[in-house]
């Protein structure tokens, strides 16, 4: 095949731009752009503020002496430690080196199925989270809003119609929201992952 | 190893990088991006490479890791445009024979893993080392490639 010569006649390829790229003053130092490189930066950053978070939920459930907010904070905080719990098994599953044994169909599945998980546990956590936080900011906000205590506020049928209104239109948006957002970022890496390895097994 | 030998390596052995990024690098912007995350990637990988293969065959592997799992731009690139129009994601076009410029065109036109193939067997792996490399069964590589090779002969002619 002529064109096998050719290719091999290749072999003293120049490629100044890239060249330069050798000269790096320390390889440690260089930032991955690998998906599963970012997702875990995403983790670890989403793992500080929700410890962050969860301390403030503390300081809420401390310094707000109304047993409704409390209750509805606690709970939020249950979850908010549910999700971190999740986030770090996740944190830890993922797996960032290219292990010399993987072939190329292993490590497309990996991603493509890493990707997707972190996905798939983003919108399940949306879906918990969201109500119960809703309704727990909802009252504190209505609380500390109004001067009223939790049951006074409450007590107007128009507030519990709002309260049931907003999270009639807050939790799909959010949820919808979040389905949008890991999309944009990995939908279009995520076809061609699977389409890749639709290639690879197909005998054709 | 010290990062200085592991550069050496890296340069002896840069043209299977320069290939392969030439082929999945839709502008010069993320020809760069690849070469470095390739470069990054066989650096965090390199206590774990073993003197049992070819640095090439390891480093090879590494590189189709790293770009087939890399979120990449969609390719742009029509055949039919104008040669001079896909130079500099190619190579400079002035060092490379214009028969080596088509070739590399026409991969670029093929599917992803295709390229992988096909460029594995240009430069002279055979069909196990392939399956290998892929995860595939030598027998989809050699249907593969005869496929591939015909596809790359119509894309030739036109």
């Amino acid at each position: 095949m002529n064109n096998q010569q050719n290719w091999k006649d290749d072999v003293n390829l120049v490629d100044d731009d890239l060249s330069k790229l050798l000269h790096q003053p320390n390889l440690s130092k260089l930032i991955s752009h690998n998906p599963l490189q970012k997702i875990k930066r995403n983790l670890l950053i989403n793992m500080i503020y929700g410890v962050l978070i969860c301390l403030l939920y503390l300081f809420i459930i401390f310094y707000f002496q109304i047993w409704q907010v409390q209750i509805a904070i606690s709970i939020v905080l249950i979850f908010s430690l549910w999700a971190l719990y999740t986030a770090w098994i996740q944190y830890k599953k993922i797996d960032i080196s290219h292990p010399l044994n993987s072939s190329l169909l292993v490590e497309l599945k990996r991603n493509y199925k890493s990707i997707n998980h972190w996905i798939k546990s983003q919108q399940k956590v949306a879906i918990a989270i969201y109500p119960i936080s809703a309704t727990g900011g909802f009252m504190l906000g209505g609380v500390i809003g109004s001067g009223k205590s939790v049951e006074a506020f409450m007590n107007k049928p128009e507030i519990l119609i709002s309260l049931c209104i907003t999270l009639i239109i807050l939790v799909p948006l959010c949820y919808y929201l979040a389905k949008w957002m890991s999309n944009y970022a990995f939908g279009k890496h995520l076809k061609t992952l699977a389409q890749n390895i639709k290639d690879l097994e197909t005998e054709k | 190893m010290s990062e200085a030998q592991f550069l050496e390596e890296i340069r002896q052995n840069q043209s299977i990088i320069y290939k392969l990024v030439g082929l999945y690098a839709n502008d010069a912007e993320e020809k760069k991006d690849l070469y470095q995350e390739i470069l990054l990637q066989a650096w965090k990988s390199w206590s774990a490479f073993r003197n049992d293969s070819k640095f090439s065959t390891w480093l090879y592997r590494i590189c189709l890791n790293t770009i087939l799992t890399q979120k990449r731009k969609p390719s742009k690139i029509d055949f039919t445009d104008s040669l001079e129009q896909h130079s500099p994601l190619v190579q400079n076009k002035a060092t490379l024979d214009e028969d080596v410029f088509r070739l590399r065109l026409a991969i670029r036109q093929l599917a992803e893993t295709d390229r992988a193939i096909i460029s594995m067997n240009l430069d002279g792996y055979d069909n196990n080392e392939i399956a290998e490399t892929m995860g595939i069964s030598s027998n989809n590589v050699a249907v593969k490639l005869h496929r591939i090779k015909q596809q790359l002969s119509n894309l030739l002619k036109q």
